[in-house]
């Protein structure tokens, strides 16, 4: 009858949610591929393609595998459709990892989103790029980070503290310190929800660099109660390490409450105490145990592994716990109690939880009783968090029962509790019961017998033993109880087998079990009352438990030796129908009481036992055959069923973690750290980069300068430079060395600019050109240079070449243009920095011929100091660990795997003196870790060394490759799609310089061959590839250039694939030009780059 | 953190997965879940406790149906709670304007125009303020504040019939919609009474801490501004008395529900619910008022409603044994449900409510209900 019903509701049910569902999603749930789905991705319409994903992401939710579609999806991130992108990002988190070489193709979208106007899309950007979990373009990531760390967007800055951990999971090495220096920016910001991010970002990149958390921990303290519920709980916990790292343990907290009965508390201030057994009045008044609180500190400390290395010989000298001290009056613990007492009224369980810890763990034992409450209110909360806190609050009462004494109604189990929810509620109410509270509590318990879940009456029958021996006085009276349940589940258990029943029995006889054995001799009628019952209890576990307790007291008071012979008698006759544990209980109990006997008795019991002897011989079952040879050797040792099992019950983890609520270590748990481990080094390594870091200390900092790199080293270098020479930073002082090059060179404004024919002269330098070299060889690559709406401004890249190359009507093609060009010289070590020796590079256009992977780099050596130097060398700056970090960067390509013994620099022999003034040119080939990360290099001379970074320019990773004019076109045909990104940028060098010439009566066309020629030498000044040729537009406006192209090819070093580089130039003579660079490559993040990087210098 | 989330169904097949981290999960896993982790019950994250308060919340329920229908909102809101396993944006006001809950209106134009973005094309500004639980510029045609209490009375009767133990767990609800940016004061006659309060985030610690008085900025709309707890209440308003008697195979209930202490207001939807021990066969029930349901999992439902004039409900049945038992040996638990509209149980009067910051002086209302909340009397 009841299943008749339920089918007519459930029937019922279904019919009005199918009315309900007209309009949702149901029908792609349910039939995601009643459509074909390839040619909907395909659709020119966004619906469709939403349409399409919505499915994808349906046959993705029922667990089929729909990568086969990755290539069309990500074709659509570049989409403009917000709904789109959003559900393209879901699908692409979801595979990326398995399509490494598709999903590269997405970097460029996320590049161009990264600087688009609409926070919300530079963050979805910025959280999919670092969910994707590419090595490859972990640099990148790293730049994403860097950039939009400090975006003036919130919510970006928070998604950018979210990235970091992404990151560092994916890939980080020995040098933490980038990741460091952003999670302390992160940290220092002024919008509490980037805080609460951050400090999530420092418990998972850097936990233990409490350094961090030093020269803040005021400010963090204060902003704790604006940050986000969810950030409060792990910065609460951040902050707590750092206080036991840097100040120890409060003496008058929890943890220490022992210091007053403390047995040897040694001069030096380092008090230890041992573990001696027992409970103990304290200066409070209440009693607490001590070894539970031993094991709890020494568990919250150390760890679980080793604290179980110690209980092992807990009673021997060594198992001291010592531990630095502070006062509770230290200004930072009382700081962080006043600002975490509020949260004890969070709404959020957790919050509260983690506020309790603190508290827990650092506050006064007075005060700590101000946690209770709240605590135990978040009993009144979903059933999870419920279980979540009993666990924590079992610790809790263990540690100290009397806090809890008074709030026992608030464990009484009610009908809506779980089973886990019962079990806790028994245990700790069997814990907190004091005299006058047990007459309630066991009234309660007899409630409880009665519940029809039998699972938990047997728990409450234990709860009632335990209880019984915690407080001898009602021992007596629970004693009586359990013998009435006896009596009762053994009546009952007569009639039928019931689930759980047994369990019942089985528990209340060892709950009676464990209260005779405290005081035998006044339990003696209880025993025979048992034995007199034997024939009832049919249970087998539970007959062996009484024949044991026969056997075990059988010599006890006056009743039970004269009962002793009938109930061996008995036992004697029902023998062979026993089950094996029974027998072997029988067998033991013969023995003791055998060995007990005296007298005449002893013959009666000798018979018996040996016919017991003679049964157990011929038992099928092999161990009560074999019992016979060691009468009385096996005791069976009856242990208490209840949860509280030996071995979990001291395992304690701190409050609120998971590791609490599974009684194992989970993953990423770590206990607290050691007292005082924090050093004062520490301390102040922290505070001088603190100094460092002051004018980026605030994501807010971009509002004020422009890019931040600009504003840091400005401010340096009007110092005049001179400053930096402590300055260990080592991008600080290259980038000011590069920029003290750019003034040394406008001083000697020895560049003739009008001139198109440039000359070949190394020391000649463009301005300009070194200026953007400077940019782009930064870190802010990746971002124009000027502030927040230069790179809000960006626009990307989509007008198509083809299409305005047909504008134009006719064309001719130069393919030599006579122009020449300039290798830029970088500064590697500036003579103001050392006893003035100069060291400049330049890249060569030679091509190494014994690796592919080497570039070929020329250096000069000046002497700009009036003594000659001597012992010049050039090396490599840490061999190892940069060759292990260029491995992963570039791990897949093959060809690098090859080459992975040659050496990072090939040096050449060193230079035994240097005149002054003299200039020496040396070549060296170099394998560079990437095509984006620097080289560290160090420069001996006259016996010092100066460290120094040598930084890549991606231009001369490529080598040139000749082709015509149509070998180019079908190089470009067959690099489409996603191996082609474009961008836009800015032209305005050829107002200065062509402006002269238009005075002149040179036709339009020498100007456009004018602008070619300045174009191309600026191509080839930076990138070492060769001109295919020169695509000129003939028109009828003098004045406009637009339809200029140039067309670059090269190929890669190190895998000889072709890239190819064309320059579409729109816009007239007197404005600036619009310049289109296009880049085909088949290495995505290569060509990223180099797009990049052109787009910088033509800028 | 959060590796991944699975939805499953209830029939244990994977609904929805959601991976977090780079480290993905089998959804195998489900099952050794479903197996072992169910069969004990209860699940430890808190955090899994508030996304599913939110689906909830969004989708107007939380089953099976609902998730399907829904699936991809599931999917968006899953990721803009969650980056890489750690929470991320979970206050309800912010995620509502970034993607748009789904209600009547959207699904009609979604079958009239084909088109259906739900999607925010715009950051909610609340993520960069200091309040972020607040819109920035909130305008309303309505000027008007609403202040419930709403109480929930958790009350256990022992075997014997005596009321062990009686508290009040309440909680003050605010619907507010007022234009540009209130400030909100509000107290009570008789704070003492509180043992315990919880508070929305929006709530001041300094002046409840020094004269115990709520001080807010309010989010708009409905919203839980704190949560609290009066203890050691001394009598219900209604009483169950339910008697069992087994002897020989005979088992008879009965159980009798009055009306105790007349709060003054009338108490409906009252119900009084049990679930039969499994030893029951078959039973039949007999109410003089309302009606009874029995259920597959044999939990009885009696729907009395209001108690009638001159005439105390009772019901009355005849409990069937399986075959070789003699009498009950365990007795159900009678869960009690009721509502009384316009009565705090626990005494609480609200003082007080001050608006500051308004254009004009908005209206306000007050109102208390108190329902039942675990109630329940042991036979």
């Amino acid at each position: 009858m009841f299943h008749q019903f339920s089918a007519t509701a459930e029937s019922l049910s279904k019919a009005s949610s199918l009315v309900l569902r007209i309009g949702t999603d149901a029908h792609l749930y349910d039939d995601p591929d009643d459509v074909s789905i390839g040619p909907l991705l395909e659709s020119r319409f966004d619906s469709e393609k939403v349409d399409a994903l919505k499915r994808l992401l349906a046959l993705l939710a029922q667990g089929s595998d729909v990568s086969q579609f990755f290539p069309q999806v990500v074709k659509n991130v570049a989409s403009q459709s917000l709904e789109l992108k959003k559900l393209v990002y879901l699908y692409l988190l979801h595979y990326a990892e398995k399509r490494q070489n598709e999903a590269l193709l997405s970097i460029n979208c996320f590049q161009k989103d990264l600087s688009d106007t609409n926070p919300l899309v530079r963050a979805w950007a910025l959280r999919t790029m670092a969910g994707i979990r590419l090595h490859a373009v972990a640099p990148l990531v790293l730049r994403a980070i860097t950039k939009c760390a400090r975006d003036p967007s919130a919510y970006v800055r928070k998604c950018a503290a979210y990235a970091l951990p992404k990151l560092y999971d994916l890939h980080h090495d020995e040098d933490n310190s980038s990741f460091e220096e952003l999670v302390d920016i992160l940290l220092n910001d002024h919008s509490p929800g980037v805080v609460g991010a951050a400090a999530a970002a420092f418990k998972s990149v850097c936990p233990s660099s409490l350094f961090l958390i030093a020269k803040s921990f005021r400010r963090l303290c204060e902003i704790l109660p604006d940050v986000e519920e969810w950030g409060q709980i792990v910065l609460i916990e951040i902050l707590l390490r750092y206080i036991i790292a840097r100040h120890g343990i409060v003496k008058e907290s929890i943890m220490f409450s022992l210091s007053t009965m403390s047995t040897t508390p040694v001069a030096d201030g380092f008090p230890t105490f041992s573990g001696t057994s027992g409970s103990c009045q304290t200066l409070v008044g209440t009693t607490c145990d001590v070894n539970m609180i031993t094991l709890m500190c020494k568990s919250y400390i150390d760890g679980q592994i080793e604290c179980f290395a110690q209980t092992g010989c807990s009673n021997s000298s060594d198992d001291k716990l010592d531990l630095s001290l502070t006062s509770s009056t230290n200004d930072d613990v009382v700081m962080l109690l006043r600002c975490t007492s509020p949260l004890l009224w969070s709404h959020n369980s957790a919050v509260v939880l983690a506020a309790a810890g603190v508290h827990w763990i650092m506050a006064p034992r007075e005060n700590i009783e101000r946690i209770i409450k709240p605590l135990l209110f978040i009993l009144r909360s979903c059933q999870a968090s419920k279980y979540v806190i009993l666990c924590n609050l079992l610790v809790f009462a263990k540690a100290v029962p009397p806090f809890f004494s008074q709030y026992y109604e608030d464990f009484f189990v009610c009908s809506y509790d779980t089973y886990q929810i019962r079990a806790l509620k028994l245990e700790i109410l069997s814990i907190i019961a004091t005299e006058s509270s047990i007459p309630i509590i066991l009234q309660e318990f007899q409630d409880y017998v009665k519940d029809p879940d039998r699972r938990f009456v047997a728990d409450t029958v234990a709860a009632i033993g335990l209880c019984a021996q915690r407080l001898p006085m009602v021992a007596s009276a629970c004693l009586e109880g359990l013998l009435a349940i006896t009596f009762y589940e053994s009546s009952l258990s007569s009639s039928s087998q019931i689930d759980g029943e047994a369990g019942v029995l089985v528990q209340a006889i060892m709950s009676i079990k464990a209260i005779i054995k405290q005081n035998p001799d006044s339990y003696d009628r209880v025993i025979v009352q048992l034995a007199c019952n034997l024939d009832r209890i049919k249970i087998p576990a539970a007959r062996a438990l009484v024949i044991w307790i026969i056997g075990e007291y059988s010599v006890i008071g006056q009743i039970i030796p004269k009962v002793v012979p009938s109930i061996l008698n008995y036992l004697a006759w029902s023998f062979t129908s026993e089950e094996p544990d029974t027998k072997l209980q029988i067998l033991n109990t013969a023995a003791k009481v055998l060995l007990c006997a005296q007298g005449a008795d002893s013959l009666a019991f000798r018979k018996i036992l040996s016919y017991f002897i003679e049964l157990a011989k011929y038992d099928i079952n092999y161990d009560n055959g074999r019992m016979h040879h060691e009468p009385g050797g096996k005791i069976l040792n009856g242990k208490m069923h209840s949860s509280i099992s030996s071995t979990k019950s001291s395992r304690i983890y701190l409050p609120g973690s998971l590791s609490q609520i599974v009684l194992h270590a989970a993953s990423g748990y770590e206990p607290l750290p050691k007292p005082c481990s924090l050093l004062n080094t520490d301390l102040t390594a922290g505070v001088v980069n603190e100094t460092n870091d002051s004018d980026i200390s605030s994501g807010s900092s971009i509002e004020e300068s422009g890019s931040v790199y600009d504003s840091d080293h400005s401010s340096i270098s009007s110092d005049d430079g001179n400053e930096s020479v402590n300055d260990s930073n080592d991008t600080e002082s290259t980038a000011l060395a590069v920029r003290n090059d750019v003034q040394d060179v406008r001083e000697k404004t020895l560049v003739d600019v009008s001139n198109v024919n440039v000359c070949v002269d190394d020391s000649n330098e463009n301005t300009k050109g070194n200026l953007s070299a400077f940019i782009s060889t930064d870190l802010a690559e990746l971002m124009p240079k000027l502030a927040l709406e230069s790179w809000l401004d960006e626009e990307p890249g989509v007008s198509s070449i083809q299409t305005s190359q047909q504008a134009s009507s006719g064309r001719i093609s130069i393919n030599n243009l006579n122009c020449t060009v300039t290798p830029k010289l970088h500064s590697l070590l500036d003579p103001t920095t050392n006893n003035g020796l100069r060291v400049e590079y330049a890249f060569s256009y030679e091509i190494s011929t014994i690796s592919s992977m080497l570039v070929l780099v020329e250096i000069f050596f000046e002497n700009c100091s009036s003594e000659p130097i001597k012992n010049i060398a050039l090396k490599d700056g840490e061999s190892s660990s940069s060759v292990e970090s260029s491995d992963q960067v570039l791990g897949e390509s093959e060809s690098l795997l090859r080459t992975a013994n040659v050496p990072p620099v090939l040096s050449t022999e060193e230079i035994a003196s240097l005149d002054p003034g003299q200039r020496v040119k040396k070549l060296i080939e170099i394998r560079f870790p990437h095509h984006l990360l620097p080289l560290k290099l160090v420069v001996t001379c006259n016996g010092k060394k100066f460290s120094t970074k040598l930084w890549p320019d991606i231009g001369y990773f490529l080598k040139p490759l000749s082709m015509n004019t149509s070998a180019f076109i079908d190089h470009e045909r067959q690099l489409p799609g996603m191996f082609e990104y474009s961008k836009r940028c800015t032209f305005k060098d050829h107002i200065e310089k062509i402006a002269p010439v238009k005075d002149d009566s040179s036709i339009h066309s020498d100007k456009i061959i004018l602008l070619s020629q300045i174009l191309t030498s600026k191509v080839l000044s930076n990138c070492n590839v060769s001109l295919v040729c020169a695509d000129i537009p003939v028109s009828f406006n003098i004045d406009d250039a637009s339809g200029l192209c140039l067309r670059f090819s090269g190929e890669l070093l190190s895998n000889s694939k072709p890239c190819l580089i064309s320059i579409l130039v729109e816009g007239k003579f007197s404005e600036p030009f619009v310049l289109t660079v296009k880049i085909n490559c088949e290495e995505t993040v290569f060509g990223l780059n180099l797009l990049n990087r052109v787009a910088a210098f033509l800028q | 953190m959060l590796q991944c989330i699975f939805f499953l169904s209830d029939a244990g097949e994977v609904m929805l997965e959601k991976q977090m981290t780079g480290h993905h999960v089998d959804r195998s896993i489900c099952s050794w879940f479903w197996d072992y982790v169910l069969s004990q019950g209860g699940d430890p994250s808190m955090f899994l406790c508030r996304v599913a308060d939110v689906l909830t919340d969004y989708l107007g329920g939380l089953n099976e149906d609902v998730i399907k229908d829904n699936f991809v909102i599931v999917y968006e809101l899953l990721d803009e709670m969650m980056d890489n396993g750690v929470p991320l944006t979970t206050e309800p006001n912010i995620l509502r304007e970034m993607l748009a809950p789904p209600n009547i209106v959207s699904k009609m134009l979604s079958v009239v125009t084909g088109k259906n973005s739900n999607v925010s094309t715009k950051l909610p500004d609340a993520t960069a303020s200091s309040i972020p639980w607040r819109k920035i510029n909130t305008k309303h045609s309505s000027n008007e504040v609403y202040v419930n209490l709403v109480e929930e009375m958790d009350a256990i009767f022992n075997r014997d019939g005596i009321l062990v133990k009686c508290e009040i767990y309440g909680e003050v609800q605010v619907n507010s919609h007022l234009p540009g940016l209130p400030d909100l004061t509000l107290s009570f006659s008789n704070p003492s009474i509180l043992n315990d309060v919880r508070f929305h985030p929006c709530v001041r610690f300094r002046p409840w801490e020094a004269d115990q008085i709520l001080s807010f900025v309010p989010p708009d709309g409905e919203f839980r501004l704190m949560s609290y707890r009066v203890k050691k209440l001394k009598s219900t308003p209604i009483y169950v008395k339910p008697h069992l008697t087994s002897n020989a195979g005979h088992s008879r209930i009965s159980v009798l529900v009055g009306i105790h202490n007349d709060p003054g207001k009338t108490i409906d939807s009252i119900t009084v619910q049990f679930q039969l021990p499994l030893c029951v066969s078959s039973a039949n029930f007999t109410p003089n008022h309302g009606t009874v349901n029995i259920l597959a999992d044999k939990t009885c439902c009696w729907s009395i409603g209001q108690v009638p004039k001159g005439k105390s409900p009772s019901l009355s049945g005849n409990l069937v044994l399986e075959a070789d038992l003699e009498k009950l040996h365990v007795f159900p638990v009678f869960r009690v449900g009721f509502r009384i509209m316009g009565v705090a149980s626990s005494g609480l009067q609200i003082h007080r409510l001050d608006v500051k910051n308004t254009p004009s002086e908005p209206y306000k209302g007050f109102r208390a209900l108190t329902r039942s909340g675990e109630y329940e009397v042991r036979s």
